[in-house]
This record gives C-alpha cells, sequence and structure tokens, in this order.
C-alpha cells in the first residue's frame, strides 16, 4: 500500500539533546520512553513525544537535528549550561557524534547537498519501515564554534544552519531572555558562516540582535522555529515587521508546538503538569495562517515544532499525543481552504527549496 | 618546599568528564571553581531558572580538588585522562550510565573534544608518540605557568569503541591505552561489581586493539575477565588505578596474583588516593557504607606501594593513577590533601619513608615513561 500523506519536514528538533543529555533510546517508541524515564526526568522536561518510529508513523522524514550547548553558568533548569566555549565544544561534537553513530546504524543519513536531498525526498516517496531519516545538521546557539576558522571544518561535517544564540547571552550575541545586540566575535563569524553557505537561524535573537544582523550580514535566513508576537505576545515571537524582514530574504519561518509560544494565557511561573493549555493544532494553524495573510503567500511557512525541545505533552497542543500528530494538521489546512500544493509547501516544500536555493545556486 | 619539585605523571584522571558532566571549566583555579560550586546567592534570575523545571542534580561528587592551574602548580605535567562513558541504565545514585552504545560512543567524542579544545587553546597537548613524551618532558624541565599539561588519552569503558573498524580512526585520535569495562556490565564485557566474564564480540575487538600500539588497562575488570585478558592478549598491560586486595579486600583491587601477571610483563600499577580503596572496613561496592569523610592520610598509600615493591623485589612497577576527580572529592580523599598540588608533598612522605630518589622518581613518573616508551617503541 503506498502512503499517499504529505512528507514532512521538521526544522527543529534536538533529538541529540533528547539522546544525550536527557538520556533516552530515541529507537524506541514514545510509549517506551515514557516508561524508562523517571518521574524527575518526566517533571523535568516532561512526557517524551518524539522518537524514531513515530518520527516514522508521522512520515516525519527529513529532520534539522541540532547540535545544541551553550554558555549559561546559571542554568538551573537543564543544568547544561557551560561556563566556558571549550566545554560547549565538546558537547556540540558529540551531538554531532550521536548523528553519526545512528548513521552508521542506517537510521539515518546526513543530507549535505542537493543531491543527498532529492535521493531522501524520493527515497521517502515509497517509505519502508527502515527508510532512513534524512538530518540536515543544525546549530543553536554558536557557541560550540570556537571561531570562525573552525567554520569551514563545521560545514564539512555537515552543519548547514546555525542560530548563534540561544537562552542568555552567547560568544557572540544577546539571545533570548535578555536585552542587548550581537557582540564584536559575532561580525567574522556571520562573514565566514556566509562564505561557506551555512544559513544564519535568526530564533532566539533578541529585537535589536535580529534588527542588527540583518543590516552587517546579507546572506540567507530562516527562522527554524517561531511564531507570531502579533498572535502571542512576548520577546520569543516575531513582530510582523520581523516576518516581512525575513520573506525579504526568502526565508521561511518554522511554527512551534510549544504552549509558551502559542497559548498567551500560559504561565511560565507554574509547572507544566500543573496546567492546561487551550492550544491545540489549530493553534498552530493560526500562527502559520497569520504569516500567509500577511505575505499573501504561504510560501515563507514551515513547520519546526521544537518538540522534544525539554518541554513534553503537557506543553504542547492538548489534542497532540507524539510527533506522528503531525498528520493531523493536513485535514485542518485543507478545510481552511489551503490547496494540496500549499500545503506541501508548508509540510516540507518550502524548506527544501530554500535548501537548494542556497545549495546550488 | 625545600626539595625541588619533581614530575609527576597522574596515570587516570577523569578531566573531560569532570568538565562536561558536571561543568567544571577546569582552566580555573580551584578557588573559583569551589565557589562557582557553591550555592548561589538569591538574586534575579535567568529566564530558564524558573523552579518549575528543574533538572534533578547528579549526584555530588564532592569538593572539586583538580583542576589545571593546580597541576601545574604540583608539577603534575603528564597526565593519562580519560573518555569515560559506559552503557548501564541510569540510577539516581549512578546516573551517567547512557542507554545505547551510540549514546556511550557520543559523550566519548565530547570527552574528545573537549580535549582538542583545551589543546587549541593551548592549555594540554595531546601526546601520540615518543617524541611527543620526550618533548612534553623536557618542557616540564623548565615548566612556567602556560606550560600546557602533556596528555595521554585513555579510555575508561570501551562502550564508545563501536566496533573493530573504529580501533584504527581511535587511534589515530590520540587513544594510548584502554580499559573494557567499568561498573557493571557493558558492551564487552563484565566490570566492577559483577561476576562473569567477556563477550564472543570482544576478541575481535582485542585482535584490532592488538593491531595498535594501545595498551590494554586492566583496571574495573571482574576477576574472570582479567584473567581472560592476561591469558589472550600479548601487547602492553597496565592497570591505571588500582589497589592492593591483600590490604583493602574487595573486587576492585588487585590480588598478589593479579599484581604478579601486570609486573612479570612489565606493566605499570597507579596507585588510587580514594578513602574507599584505602579503609579495609569500607565495602566498595556498597556507597551507602561510606563515612562522609574519609579518616586516612596520604601514607596509606604507601602502604599500597609498599606492598607491591615488597611483592615484584623492586620498585619498578608503581605509579601514581590518583583518580581524584573520579566520582569523589576532598572529602573521600586523603585527609591530608586539598588540591593535585599536594601531590608534591605526598612525595616527601615517600622520602620519609625511606625511598630513594630514585625510587621516587620511578614512582613519580619513571616507570609509566618507562612503560608506554616500550609500547610506542
Amino acid at each position: 500500500m503506498t502512503d499517499s500523506r504529505p512528507l514532512i519536514l521538521d526544522s527543529h528538533l534536538d533529538l541529540a539533546f533528547s539522546a544525550l543529555q536527557i538520556n533516552r533510546d530515541l529507537t524506541q517508541p514514545v510509549t517506551t520512553v515514557r516508561v524508562h524515564d523517571s518521574v524527575q526526568t518526566m517533571e523535568g522536561f516532561g512526557s517524551c513525544t518524539v522518537t524514531f518510529p513515530d518520527l516514522r508513523a508521522g512520515k516525519v522524514g527529513l529532520v534539522c537535528g541540532t547540535v545544541m550547548s551553550r554558555l549559561d553558568p546559571d542554568d538551573k533548569w537543564t543544568r547544561t549550561g557551560m561556563y566556558a566555549q571549550a566545554q560547549c565544544h565538546g558537547v556540540g561534537r558529540g551531538h554531532l557524534a550521536y548523528y553519526q553513530a545512528l548513521e552508521r546504524q542506517g537510521i539515518l543519513k546526513f543530507i549535505k547537498s542537493t543531491a543527498d536531498l532529492d535521493a531522501a525526498i524520493s527515497a521517502w516517496q515509497t517509505p519502508t519501515a527502515d527508510t532512513p531519516f534524512g538530518l540536515i545538521l543544525t546549530m543553536e546557539s554558536a557557541d560550540p564554534i570556537l571561531g570562525p576558522d573552525q567554520v569551514p571544518e563545521w560545514y564539512e561535517l555537515g552543519l548547514r544552519m546555525v542560530s548563534i544564540s540561544h537562552y542568555g547571552t552567547s560568544t557572540y550575541s544577546h539571545g533570548t531572555g535578555t536585552e542587548g545586540g550581537l557582540l564584536p566575535p559575532a561580525k567574522p563569524l556571520l562573514d565566514a558562516l556566509k562564505t561557506a553557505g551555512i544559513i544564519i537561524d535568526l530564533t532566539h535573537l533578541t529585537d535589536q540582535a535580529h534588527w542588527e544582523l540583518l543590516e552587517i550580514y546579507d546572506g540567507p535566513v530562516c527562522a527554524s522555529h517561531h511564531n507570531c508576537r502579533t498572535l502571542t505576545p512576548g520577546q520569543r515571537q516575531l513582530t510582523d515587521e520581523m516576518i516581512h524582514s525575513i520573506a525579504e530574504r526568502d526565508g521561511v519561518i518554522g511554527a512551534a508546538f510549544d504552549a509558551w509560544m502559542l497559548d498567551p494565557k500560559w504561565q511560565r511561573k507554574i509547572p507544566p503538569y500543573e496546567q492546561l493549555t487551550n492550544a491545540t493544532l489549530e493553534t498552530v494553524a493560526d500562527q502559520i495562517d497569520h504569516i500567509c495573510q500577511l505575505l499573501g503567500t504561504s510560501r515563507h511557512c514551515g513547520i519546526g515544532t521544537d518538540l522534544d525541545g525539554g518541554f513534553g505533552t503537557e506543553q504542547a497542543p492538548r489534542d497532540l499525543n507524539t510527533i506522528a500528530d503531525l498528520q493531523k494538521l493536513q485535514p485542518i489546512f485543507e478545510h481552511r481552504g489551503y490547496s494540496n500544493q500549499e500545503i506541501e509547501g508548508i509540510f516540507s516544500g518550502n524548506w527544501i527549496r530554500l535548501f537548494k536555493d542556497v545549495w546550488s545556486p | 618546599m625545600s626539595r625541588q619539585p619533581i614530575l609527576i605523571i597522574d596515570g587516570h584522571l577523569d578531566m573531560a568528564f569532570n568538565a562536561l558532566h558536571h561543568r567544571r571549566d577546569l582552566t580555573q583555579d580551584i578557588q573559583t571553581l569551589r565557589e562557582w560550586e557553591d550555592p548561589k546567592p538569591p538574586g534575579p534570575s535567568h529566564p530558564d531558572s524558573l523552579r518549575r523545571r528543574k533538572r534533578p542534580e547528579s549526584p555530588s561528587r564532592g569538593t572539586v580538588t583538580v583542576s589545571l592551574p593546580q597541576m601545574r602548580q604540583g608539577r603534575v605535567g603528564i597526565m593519562l585522562s580519560t573518555i569515560m562513558c559506559r552503557v548501564q541504565i541510569p540510577t539516581p545514585q549512578l546516573d551517567d550510565g547512557m542507554r545505547t552504545q551510540e549514546a556511550a560512543h557520543a559523550i566519548g567524542q565530547s570527552h574528545l573534544h573537549y580535549y582538542k579544545a583545551l589543546e587549541r587553546a593551548g592549555e594540554i597537548r595531546f601526546i601520540h608518540s615518543t617524541e611527543d613524551l620526550d618533548n612534553s618532558v623536557a618542557a616540564w624541565q623548565n615548566p612556567d605557568d602556560k606550560t600546557p599539561v602533556g596528555l595521554i588519552l585513555s579510555m575508561e569503558s570501551a562502550d564508545p569503541i563501536l566496533g573493530p573498524d573504529q580501533v584504527q580512526w581511535w587511534w589515530e585520535q590520540g587513544l594510548r591505552s584502554v580499559g573494557l569495562t567499568h561498573f557493571g556490565a557493558n558492551t564487552w564485557g563484565h566490570g566492577t561489581g559483577t561476576r562473569g566474564g567477556l563477550y564472543a564480540d570482544t576478541f575481535p575487538l582485542l585482535d584490532a586493539l592488538a593491531e595498535t600500539r594501545i595498551a590494554l588497562d586492566l583496571t574495573h575488570a571482574s576477576d574472570l575477565v582479567f584473567w581472560q585478558l592476561i591469558d589472550y592478549w600479548q601487547g602492553p598491560i597496565h592497570a591505571s588505578h588500582c589497589n592492593c586486595r591483600a590490604l583493602v579486600p574487595g573486587q576492585r583491587h588487585l590480588s598478589d596474583e593479579m599484581i604478579q601477571a601486570i609486573t612479570e610483563r612489565g606493566g605499570v600499577i597507579g596507585m588510587v588516593f580514594a578513602e574507599a580503596m584505602l579503609n579495609p572496613a569500607l565495602n566498595f561496592d556498597d556507597p551507602a557504607s561510606f563515612p562522609p569523610n574519609a579518616r586516612r592520610p596520604m601514607s596509606a598509600v604507601v602502604d599500597h606501594i609498599d606492598h607491591i615493591c615488597q611483592l615484584t623485589g623492586k620498585c619498578q612497577h608503581v605509579a601514581i593513577g590518583s583518580d581524584l576527580d573520579g566520582g569523589f572529592g576532598r572529602e573521600m580523599a586523603p585527609v591530608d590533601y586539598d588540591t593535585i598540588a599536594n601531590l608534591q608533598y605526598f612525595l616527601e612522605i615517600l622520602e620519609r619513608r625511606g625511598y630513594s630518589s630514585a625510587d621516587i622518581e620511578a614512582i613519580a613518573h619513571g616507570n609509566l615513561l618507562r612503560f608506554f616508551r616500550q609500547a610506542w617503541s
């Protein structure tokens, strides 16, 4: 039986962090990982929603998987923020090595070129029980890059998208939760990233840094996991002007599935397991729809769930059990009058276009 | 200090594990690290530092005593430092085991690349060859406060090696000593706290290791695994951090027969500076039985050195393998020890116990230098 469901590309998952820092066996179904996880892990990181069997069940065949380690000595949440860049580099290379070990096992395949991308898309036209996932290596916070001279090496290793900040202040920029702009090391790093052909992910920049970056850097940009400030107030979301600025560079914005970014009533001061969000998959569609209406096209929308980004079902849309439920978005968009072509664009096509534009200009 | 400091080679440290698992920036002075680890005063909090999402603390590993400035201060100029990650179901008491070998490999590579980042910063220097070793020894004849610490890369638990085909790659990365097992049973066989042998797939791994000049570290082998390895492996062997079972009972330590088996083949045994391995009243397999503080001074380590020297009739097979950052801190280290710089004071204790200058130099660095020069020549 052929699987006629649309292929999904998720532009932001922290798979290696989940495997190494939360210590989850991602080759097991979500239901098994929930049994493995201790009560403390569940309370700290939420009930697991993302593993490879569930990605497969949802036909999420292409993923952007992060290298994620940041300078953040006061990180009391995950207790993984570091004191020195050398530590971030070590952890980051560990994340890369995890993906390489999975490639060795045949679970995934790195996508480094247009040819790799075409091959992965073609394999997922008629997926089998063990079709390898296509992995595009990305980085959340550029702290693991020790200097501009290291950028070519990271590119060789597969790195194709970088956000230079995360929470707090990184080596290169102020990020979410802080006020301030880029830091002096940002400019040479951005130049090296542009030369290498690595896309800049504007997610987790402060407002000031967002505009400064666009001022001094004229290469390709995107926002891997970002929603709309008009619908969900807060610095973590994009203003309409920012959305325009990304679209003007022909970038793509991946919709994030974190209740904090979807539900204005969500309270960060209360544990996720002590509140219920009103956000549903319809709310995610609202965010995407806002961008489509604002720009008059669906060309700049994608899916960047962040569903393993330190939260679980408690903080995800309430009608989502695992990442396999992403397919429930298709009838939602159909009902709203989106064409099949537009839906396929949002599910994977728009990201594919961006990558191809950057990789084979 | 009256006498000149002597170069010390520490045969076993877990530097990268401390840096990445315990988030210790090892380029900092020990006092800074201790202040950072103290509970922070209440104040404006980071957006993420919300009470609601708090990952459990790792079990305390005690007060930090090892960092690079203190190593330089104590002229601990060369170290074997580990890539350390094993496959083991994590528990609240022992939370650093990984669920899959792929994850253990990845953590292992994170350790490797932490060392590489330190090398890039000029803090340490990888030792791949006899020539590198000689250069490092020469640099430590007249060290300054920036002299890089020489690193001989070792591995504690071979889970990060995904298969025999990866051995050559690890050798090229600088790996020079491998212990197959650690706590529990891992991918390759049985280790400390378990009874059982090697697995069938381990022999091809040993064959691949034998094609390099990587030394086999017998520390943390179960008794059966120890004798299987003695039987099968023809290459260089040592025990990077082990004490004597004749003095402290328990599977974690070496019996006299084991000491003889190692030393007959030219191996060197590194002495561990942990109360848990110096106090015969403690059960190593039951950390709950440990007192909150150590009660023995560093001279207790000399007893183990004496024992091996008497048993072998010479001083050629003993070294320091302190493990002083290996899951414990100042609390469970000898009572007259504060930071790793105090290892120089340990050499004075040896002097007072009647060891000659030549013997002290052999224990401090000479025996390990000879061992690796032989292994690599």
